[in-house]
C-alpha cells in the first residue's frame, strides 16, 4: 500500500509539473529569431536606433529541407528606436514575428557618432547584465559609416555578415595586427579599470550602402559593398577620442602583447622596405615602476621569426649581416611602439594598461596616482622601450637571386609588390 | 553424453533424500498406495483424468511369471529406448535372476539385480508417485505390493547445445544453455570440476512442480546470501514457473525498480565466472536463462569478451559501454532541451543548421521527439513478433518511412532521425537486455523532465536516478558497489577492467572474507637483459668482439 | 536515528561536497579584493577550530546524536530547546540555499520560470533521497563525488587552454596588508562556508569507524577550502576583481568565457551540472540533519516520515524568507552569520563542549570542577 501511495504521489507530482508548467521559459527554435548581429546607432533626438541582424536559417544551411539555400538572403535586417537598449529591443516585436534571442549575437556594432557623444558605458551595462548576451560577443565600431550600414551589408563567401565581420577581425589580429579583437567582457572590464582604457576595431563599410543590402551584391564577384576592418578605435573613459592606423596601431598591439605574427619592412642599402620579416612570434613585458617619485615604464619586447622577401642583394647565409638585420628591425619595431605611445598620450588615454602595471608592481604609488592618472601622469609618463628582434630562418632560399647573378633587376620602386604577410610553406 | 550421468546423479541425490524421510513417517496413511494393482492403476487413471499419454505396460515377472507388475511412464518425457532395453526387457527376460523373486523381496531384487538404471527408489504415497511420474520417471507397481518403484528415465526430445542467441561474444565458448536443467548444471561442473561446486534443488509452482536448482561454491559464496536466497526460493507459492523471469520478479528486493536486480544469462562461462566470485546461479528447469544473484549495476555492462580481451581494450569498450547507456539514455532528451530551452549551448553554426531544418516541422521539438521514439519502439516490438520470412520487409519500410518518407514530408527533421537512430543503436548496445530495456522505459521519463524544464530537468532526472540505483539492493547487496559504497579492492573490474594480475580480490560484499582470487607470485619474471635483442647466449649482444 | 552506517570516505566526500556547495557560485570573500583566495584559505584554517568543537562533542558521545547529547549535558528542558533551536537553525540554512539555487537558475537560464517551481523541483528530488535515509544520501553523493571531480578538472583544463588566466589580476597581492584579509576570513568565510559543517554533528554518529571522523573532516576542510580558494583565484584571474565583485555567478562568467578552438564554448551546461550538484548535496546535508534531529527529538519511529513535510515547509520557506535576491544576499552577508553563525556554529557547541568537559570531568577530578564550572553551571 505504502510503494502504491508513493509511487501515486511522485507520478501525480510529476504529472501536474509537466501540465501545470506550461513551460515557462521554453522557446522553440521556430519560435526566435536569432539575431546575429546587432547595430547601435543614435538619431537626431538622441536615440538609439538598433538594427537587428536576423538570420534566415533556410537561406544558410543546405539539406533537404532548406530547400532554397542561397536562393533569399541568408539574413533579414530591422531597425527599431528606442530610449534605452531593453526598449529598442523591446519594441521590436512590432516588427518581427518571432522573440529576439541574443544567446548567439556574436557581434555588436556601436556606430562612431554614439560613441563619440554618450559613450559605450551606457549600452555595454545592458550587454552584461542581459543574462542571453554572451559576453564573449565582439565589439567593433562603425567607422565613418552607420552601424546599420555594416549590419545591413551582405557578405560573400561567409555567409552570415556577422561571421565575416568577426573572423575578418581575427584573422587580420593574427595575421597582420593592425587590429584586435575585443569582447563586451574586455570593453567593460577596461572601462571599469582606472589603469587602462578600451580600444576597439573600427569597420567601414565600403561601396554602395544601398546595394550592399541586395542579394545581387553577393551574386557578383567584385562586390558592391564590402566590410573592412579599419583602424583601432581610442576610447578615453567610454568615449572615443581617437583612431589609430596603421604603425600606430600595430604599435599598440606590440605593447599590448597582442601580436601573434604580422610582417615588418626594413629599409636596407638605402632602399625603402626592402626586406620583409616575418614575426612568429613574440613576447612583451611590460614593467612598471617608481624612479625617484616618478613612476616609469619599460617595455621589452622578444620577437622571433624569418625573412619572407628580401629585394636587395643581401647575403642572408651571413649570421653576421642576420644581426645587422635584427638591429634594424628592433629599430623599426621601437618606433612603431614610440609613435604609438606619443599619439595615446596627446589624447591623455591609458591604452596600454600601464596604470594596471603600476598598479600591480607599486600599490602604494599608484593609491596616489589613480585619480588623474590619464590626464597628468600617463602623459608624463617615461617609457624605455627595448626590442630583440630574432631571425630563426630565411625561408627556402639563402641568398636572394640578385645577389652575385648577372641578373640584377631588382623591380622598379613603383611596382614593388609588398608581400609582407605572407605565411612560409612549413607553416 | 557424459551430461546425461551427470544429471542422473544429480536427481537420485534428490531423490534419496526425500526418501529418507518419508521412510521415516508412519506407514498407511489415506495418501498412500494401495495393495491391488487394479484398484491402484483406477486411481492413477482417474487422477490423470486418462490422459491419453500415460502409458501401462503390463508384465508377469518371478519364476513362475506369477507376479502381475505394471510399468507406467509418460510418453515424451522419458526415453522410451532406455524404458525398453533396461527395464522391460530386464524385467521379462532376465530369469536367472528372478528364482527367488517373491512379493516379499520383489522390490529389492528388482531394484538391485534387475533394473539397469542409475536411481531407483521406493515410493509409498500417491502425490509423490504422480509428481515422478510426470517429471519423467517410469513407475512399476507390482500387485500385492504397497509400494511402487521409480525408475529415473527422465528424457525425451531435448535442444542441443547451441550458440547463446542473446548474449553473443566473440571470443570464449560457444556453448549456451539449452531447456533442460539437468544439462545446464551440467555445463557449469564442466567448467568448475571442484567438489565444492554444490547443488540444491526444489521444486517451485504449486501446479506446474518446476525443477528449479541453486548452484554456489561453498566456502566462496556468503553463507547469508545463500541463506537468503534458499529461504527466498522456499517462501515462494505460486502455481506456475513458466521461465526465470517468474522467479526474478518474485524474489527480488525492490518490486518498483526499472532496474533489474538480478542477472539473467545463457552463458555457462558468465556464471562459471560469477559464481567464483561468490554469486549464487538459480536454474529453472525450462529455460536457457540462469538467474545469478546477487547482481550489482556494473554487472550489466560487463560482457564476457572484457575478460577475455586484453585489459587496455577491455578497458576502453567498457567506459565506451558506459557512454553508449548514458547516450542511449538522454540523447533525445538533450536534443529537446537543446532546442527548447538551451539555444545558447550550442555553436551557433549547429544552431543555425537544426533551426533551418526544425522551420519546416509543424510539431514542438518534444512531439517530434515523442513521435519518433515511439514510431522506433513500435519498429522495434514489430521487428520482434514478426515470422523471420517478412521481418526483412518491417526493417525496409521502417528505414524508408523514417528515415525517408518523414523527412521529406516534413513530418520530422533530420537531426531528429540522426538523434533517434543514434539512441537505437546505442541500446542495441548495451550487453545486458535485461538493462537496456530499463533504459527505453527511463529515457522517456528523462524526456519529458527535459521538456519542461530542459537540462535542469536532466540533471534533476539524473540526480534522482542515480539516488534510486544507490537505494536499491541486490540480496542486501548495495546495487552500486562498489562504486557507491566505494570499494578501492574492488574497483579493477567495474567500468575498468585491470590486467589480470592486479585483479587478486573478490568482490567483498559478495563473497566471503579473507578470500583471495590469486595468489601474487604467478607473474612472468622475463630475463632480464631482453630489452633490444633476445640474448639467448648469456653474452648480451657484444659476443662478437 | 536510522539503524545505517556510513564509511570515512562517504562522510569525507558529503563534506567536500557540502563545503563546495553554494558557496563557489557566489563571489566568496571578494571584499579582500585580488586576495579573496587568502581570505578563504585563512578562514579554512580558522575553521577547523570549530570543526575540533563539534568533534570533541562527538568524542564525549559517540554513539548518539546531537539531539540527545544537549539533554545529557545540559538537562532535559534546555537541551530540548536548544534542539529545537538548532533544528529550525538547520531548516532555516536549507531554505537560504535552496533560495540561492532558485535565484541562480532563474538569473541565468529560466527568467520566465516561478521560483517556487524551480525550487520545488530541487527539493523533490532532495526529499526522494532523504526519505532513503543517510547511507542512500552518502552513496549518490560518493558517485556525483567523481562526476564533480571529472567536471572540476576538465573544466580547469578547458580555462587553462584557452588562456584565460592572467595570474596578473592577481597582483598586488595584499595590497591593504593583511588585515582586511583576516578580517573577511573572520566574518565570513569561517562561517560560510566551513563553519557550516556543524551540521554534519547530526551525521558523525552513523559512522562505522568513529576513529577516521578526524581524518575525514580535516581532508574534507582542507581539500574543500583548497577547491574553493583555487575557484576564486582563477575567477579573479579571468575576469579580473572588478568583474567578480559585480557578478552574481563569477564561476559562470568564467565559464562562458571559455572559447577553444570555436567549437568548445558555450559550455553553460558545465556550470549548470556542477552547481546542482553541489547545492543538492548541501540541501540534502542540511535537510537531512533536520529530519534526523526532528525524529529523534520527538521520538518519532521513522524518520522518512517527516522528510515531506518538513521539506514543504522548507520549501515554502525558501520562497519567503526575501522579496528580492538583493535583499537575500543581503540578509546572508551581514545578518546571518553575526545573529545565526556566530552563536549556532561557535558559541552554543563551545559552551556545551565546556560543560560536557566539566561534567566528565568531575568524576575524576572534583577539585578542577568546581574551579572552573561554578559560574557556568548556575547559568545553566
Amino acid at each position: 500500500m505504502g510503494m502504491n501511495r508513493k509511487w501515486a504521489f511522485l507520478f501525480l507530482m510529476l504529472a501536474c509539473i509537466s501540465l501545470v508548467s506550461g513551460c515557462w521559459s521554453k522557446k522553440e527554435l521556430t519560435d526566435v529569431a536569432l539575431v546575429s548581429a546587432l547595430g547601435i546607432d543614435i538619431d537626431e533626438k538622441g536615440r538609439y536606433v538598433g538594427t537587428f541582424q536576423i538570420i534566415n536559417p533556410g537561406n544558410v544551411a543546405g539539406g533537404m529541407q532548406g530547400g532554397g539555400a542561397g536562393q533569399g538572403p541568408s539574413v533579414s535586417v530591422y531597425s527599431t528606436t528606442g530610449n534605452n537598449i531593453v526598449e529598442v529591443s523591446r519594441r521590436a516585436s512590432t516588427k518581427i514575428s518571432r522573440r529576439l534571442y541574443y544567446a548567439h549575437t556574436n557581434l555588436v556594432v556601436v556606430s562612431d557618432e554614439l560613441a563619440e557623444k554618450e559613450g559605450l558605458a551606457a549600452i555595454m551595462d545592458a550587454f552584461d547584465r542581459h543574462p542571453e548576451f554572451r559576453t564573449t560577443a565582439r565589439v567593433v565600431i562603425a567607422r565613418e559609416s552607420s552601424a546599420a550600414d555594416i549590419v545591413k551589408t551582405l557578405t560573400a563567401v561567409d555567409k552570415i555578415p556577422a561571421n565575416k565581420v568577426i573572423k575578418t577581425m581575427e584573422l587580420t589580429e593574427k595575421r597582420w595586427g593592425e587590429h584586435v579583437k575585443t569582447n563586451i567582457q574586455e570593453v567593460t572590464k577596461d572601462l571599469v579599470s582606472p589603469g587602462k582604457e578600451p580600444i576597439l576595431t573600427g569597420f567601414r563599410m565600403i561601396g554602395n550602402a544601398k546595394k550592399g543590402e541586395k542579394m545581387e551584391n553577393v551574386q557578383e564577384s567584385a562586390l558592391d559593398a564590402i566590410l573592412q576592418a579599419d583602424a583601432i578605435a581610442v576610447f578615453k573613459d567610454d568615449k572615443l577620442v581617437d583612431w589609430l592606423t596603421g604603425e600606430t596601431a600595430r604599435g599598440t598591439l606590440w605593447v599590448l602583447d597582442k601580436i601573434k605574427s604580422t610582417g615588418i619592412s626594413i629599409d636596407w642599402q638605402d632602399k625603402q622596405e626592402a626586406i620583409a620579416y616575418q614575426v612568429v612570434r613574440q613576447k612583451t613585458k611590460v614593467t612598471a615602476t617608481m624612479k625617484n617619485g616618478q613612476p616609469q615604464i619599460s617595455i621589452n619586447v622578444q620577437a622571433e621569426g624569418d625573412i619572407d622577401e628580401a629585394n636587395v642583394p643581401v647575403n642572408l647565409a651571413d649570421p653576421r649581416v642576420l644581426l645587422r638585420i635584427e638591429k634594424a628591425l628592433g629599430k623599426e619595431i621601437e618606433k612603431e611602439i614610440h609613435k604609438s605611445i606619443q599619439h595615446a598620450s596627446q589624447h591623455k588615454t591609458d591604452i596600454f594598461g600601464f596604470g594596471e602595471a603600476m598598479h600591480r608592481s607599486e600599490p602604494e604609488s599608484w593609491k596616489r596616482m589613480e585619480k588623474n592618472w590619464n590626464d597628468e601622469h600617463f602623459p608624463k609618463l617615461k617609457v624605455k622601450v627595448n626590442v630583440d628582434a630574432y631571425i630563426r630562418r630565411t625561408g627556402l632560399r639563402s641568398k636572394p637571386m640578385h645577389f652575385g647573378g648577372h641578373l640584377r633587376v631588382g623591380p622598379p620602386v613603383g611596382q614593388r609588390v609588398k608581400a609582407v604577410g605572407f605565411s612560409t610553406p612549413r607553416g | 553424453m557424459p551430461s546425461f550421468f551427470k544429471r542422473k546423479n544429480v536427481t537420485k541425490t534428490r531423490y534419496n533424500q526425500k526418501s529418507g524421510n518419508k521412510e521415516q513417517s508412519p506407514e498407511k496413511k489415506p495418501g498412500s498406495i494401495g495393495f491391488s494393482l487394479s484398484v491402484n492403476l483406477d486411481i492413477i487413471k482417474q487422477r490423470t483424468g486418462n490422459s491419453t499419454d500415460i502409458i501401462t505396460r503390463h508384465v508377469k515377472i518371478g519364476p513362475n511369471y506369477g507376479l502381475k507388475t505394471v510399468v507406467v511412464y509418460v510418453a515424451g518425457i522419458v526415453n522410451e529406448q532406455f524404458i525398453h532395453d533396461f527395464l522391460i526387457e530386464s524385467l521379462m527376460k532376465d530369469h536367472f535372476l528372478q528364482e527367488d523373486l517373491n512379493l516379499e523381496n520383489a522390490a529389492e531384487i528388482i531394484v538391485d539385480d534387475l533394473v539397469a538404471l542409475s536411481s531407483v527408489m521406493q515410493i509409498s504415497e500417491w502425490n509423490q508417485l504422480l509428481l515422478s511420474l510426470m517429471s519423467g520417471d517410469t513407475i512399476i507397481l507390482i500387485d500385492g505390493l504397497d509400494k511402487a518403484l521409480s525408475v529415473s528415465t527422465e528424457g525425451g526430445e531435448k535442444r542441443a547445445i547451441e550458440e547463446p542467441g542473446a548474449q553473443v561474444s566473440v571470443r570464449g565458448s560457444r556453448a549456451g544453455f539449452v531447456e533442460s536443467l539437468g544439462t545446464n548444471t551440467a555445463l557449469v561442473r564442466r567448467i568448475i570440476k571442484s567438489p565444492d561446486l554444490w547443488l540444491e534443488s526444489m521444486k517451485i509452482g504449486k501446479v506446474t512442480k518446476t525443477d528449479v536448482a541453486i548452484m554456489y561454491i561453498n566456502g566462496i559464496a556468503k553463507q547469508e546470501i545463500v541463506e537468503e536466497v534458499r529461504s527466498r526460493l522456499n517462501k515462494l507459492e505460486v502455481d506456475s514457473i513458466l521461465e526465470s523471469g517468474y522467479i526474478e520478479q518474485l524474489i527480488e528486493d525492490q518490486t518498483f525498480t526499472p532496474f533489474p536486480t538480478l542477472y539473467n544469462t545463457e552463458r555457462p562461462d558468465i556464471v562459471a565466472g560469477n559464481l567464483l566470485e561468490g554469486r549464487i546461479a538459480i536454474f529453472i528447469d525450462g529455460t536457457p536463462f540462469v538467474l545469478l544473484a546477487p547482481a550489482v549495476f556494473v554487472q550489466f555492462f560487463q560482457s564476457t569478451d572484457d575478460y577475455y580481451a586484453r585489459f587496455d581494450m577491455a578497458t576502453a569498450l567498457r567506459l565506451l559501454r558506459i557512454l553508449i547507456f548514458i547516450i542511449s539514455l538522454i540523447a533525445p532528451a538533450a536534443y529537446v532541451a537543446v532546442t527548447t530551452f538551451h539555444q545558447e549551448m550550442i555553436p551557433t553554426q549547429l544552431v543555425i543548421t537544426v533551426a533551418a531544418q526544425r522551420e519546416a516541422v509543424p510539431f514542438p521539438a518534444f512531439v517530434e521527439a515523442l513521435i519518433m521514439e515511439v514510431t522506433f519502439e513500435i519498429l522495434r516490438e514489430a521487428g520482434i513478433r514478426l515470422p523471420r520470412a517478412v521481418g526483412s520487409a518491417v526493417s525496409i519500410v521502417g528505414a524508408l518511412v523514417i528515415g525517408q518518407a518523414a523527412v521529406q514530408a516534413g513530418i520530422v527533421s533530420p537531426a531528429m532521425v540522426i538523434i533517434v537512430s543514434i539512441t537505437a543503436i546505442a541500446s542495441f548496445a548495451t550487453p545486458s537486455f535485461s538493462m537496456a530495456i530499463s533504459a527505453r522505459l527511463i529515457r522517456f521519463f528523462i524526456m519529458i523532465s527535459a521538456a519542461t524544464f530542459g537540462f535542469y530537468g536532466i540533471i534533476l532526472a539524473f540526480i534522482m536516478l542515480l539516488a534510486h540505483l544507490c537505494s536499491l539492493r541486490s540480496f542486501s547487496v548495495p546495487y552500486m558497489t562498489p562504486l557507491a559504497p566505494f570499494i578501492l579492492a574492488n574497483v579493477g573490474d567495474t567500468i575498468v577492467r585491470f590486467p589480470w594480475l592486479d585483479l587478486g580480490t573478490r568482490p567483498k560484499l559478495i563473497s566471503q572474507k579473507d578470500n583471495i582470487g590469486q595468489g601474487e607470485t604467478m607473474k612472468s619474471q622475463p630475463p632480464e637483459n631482453s630489452g633490444m635483442v633476445t640474448a639467448n647466449t648469456g653474452k648480451g649482444d657484444g659476443n662478437e668482439s | 536515528m536510522e539503524k545505517a552506517r556510513i564509511s570515512a570516505y562517504q562522510l569525507f566526500v558529503l563534506m567536500y561536497l557540502f563545503q563546495l556547495g553554494s558557496a563557489i557560485l557566489i563571489p566568496l570573500a571578494i571584499e579582500a579584493k585580488q586576495d579573496a583566495w587568502l581570505a578563504i584559505l585563512v578562514g579554512m584554517i580558522v575553521g577547523v577550530v570549530p570543526f575540533f568543537i563539534y568533534y570533541s562533542l562527538y568524542q564525549y558521545y559517540p554513539d548518539i546524536l546531537p539531539t540527545q547529547y544537549t539533554e545529557r549535558i545540559v538537562g532535559k528542558m534546555f537541551g530540548r530547546a536548544i534542539s529545537l533551536l538548532y533544528i529550525l537553525y538547520l531548516s532555516y540554512l536549507s531554505a537560504r540555499v535552496l533560495r540561492d539555487f532558485g535565484e541562480m537558475l532563474l538569473s541565468f537560464a529560466y527568467p520566465e520560470t516561478p521560483l517556487f517551481i524551480a525550487n520545488a523541483l530541487l527539493m523533490f528530488v532532495v526529499m526522494y533521497t532523504v526519505r532513503k535515509g543517510i547511507e542512500v544520501l552518502a552513496r549518490t553523493g560518493e558517485l556525483l563525488f567523481t562526476l564533480m571531480i571529472l567536471l572540476a578538472f576538465s573544466g580547469l583544463l578547458l580555462v587553462v587552454f584557452s588562456g584565460l588566466i592572467d595570474l596578473n589580476n592577481l597582483k598586488p597581492m595584499l595590497e591593504e596588508g593583511l588585515k582586511p584579509v583576516i578580517k573577511v576570513a573572520l566574518t565570513q568565510t569561517v562561517f560560510f562556508p566551513f563553519g557550516e559543517v556543524v551540521a554534519f554533528a547530526m551525521i558523525f554518529p552513523y559512522l562505522n569507524h568513529p576513529k577516521k571522523v578526524k581524518v575525514a573532516g580535516l581532508l574534507a576542510l582542507g581539500l574543500g577550502g583548497t577547491g574553493l580558494a583555487l575557484a576564486m583565484a582563477i575567477n579573479i584571474s579571468v575576469l579580473g576583481v572588478d568583474l567578480v565583485s559585480r557578478s552574481q555567478f563569477p564561476l559562470l562568467s568564467t565559464i562562458q568565457s571559455i572559447q577553444i578552438a570555436s567549437f568548445l564554448e558555450r559550455l553553460d551546461v558545465y556550470f549548470m551540472i556542477g552547481s546542482i550538484i553541489g547545492i543538492f548535496l548541501k540541501i540534502s546535508v542540511y535537510f537531512y540533519a533536520a529530519v534526523t534531529g526532528t525524529a529523534n527529538l520527538f521520538n518519532v519511529k521513522q524518520p522518512s516520515q517527516l522528510a515531506y513535510p518538513i521539506g514543504i515547509i522548507i520549501l515554502f520557506l525558501s520562497v519567503t524568507i526575501a522579496s528580492n535576491f538583493s535583499e537575500h544576499l543581503e540578509e546572508g552577508l551581514k545578518l546571518v552569520p553575526l545573529i545565526l553563525h556566530l552563536p549556532f556554529q561557535i558559541i552554543l557547541p563551545l559552551f556545551l563542549l565546556i560543560i560536557a568537559f566539566i561534567k566528565r570531568g568531575k568524576g575524576q577530578k572534583e577539585k578542577r570542577v568546581q574551579r572552573e564550572s561554578a559560574p557556568r553551571r548556575g547559568e545553566a
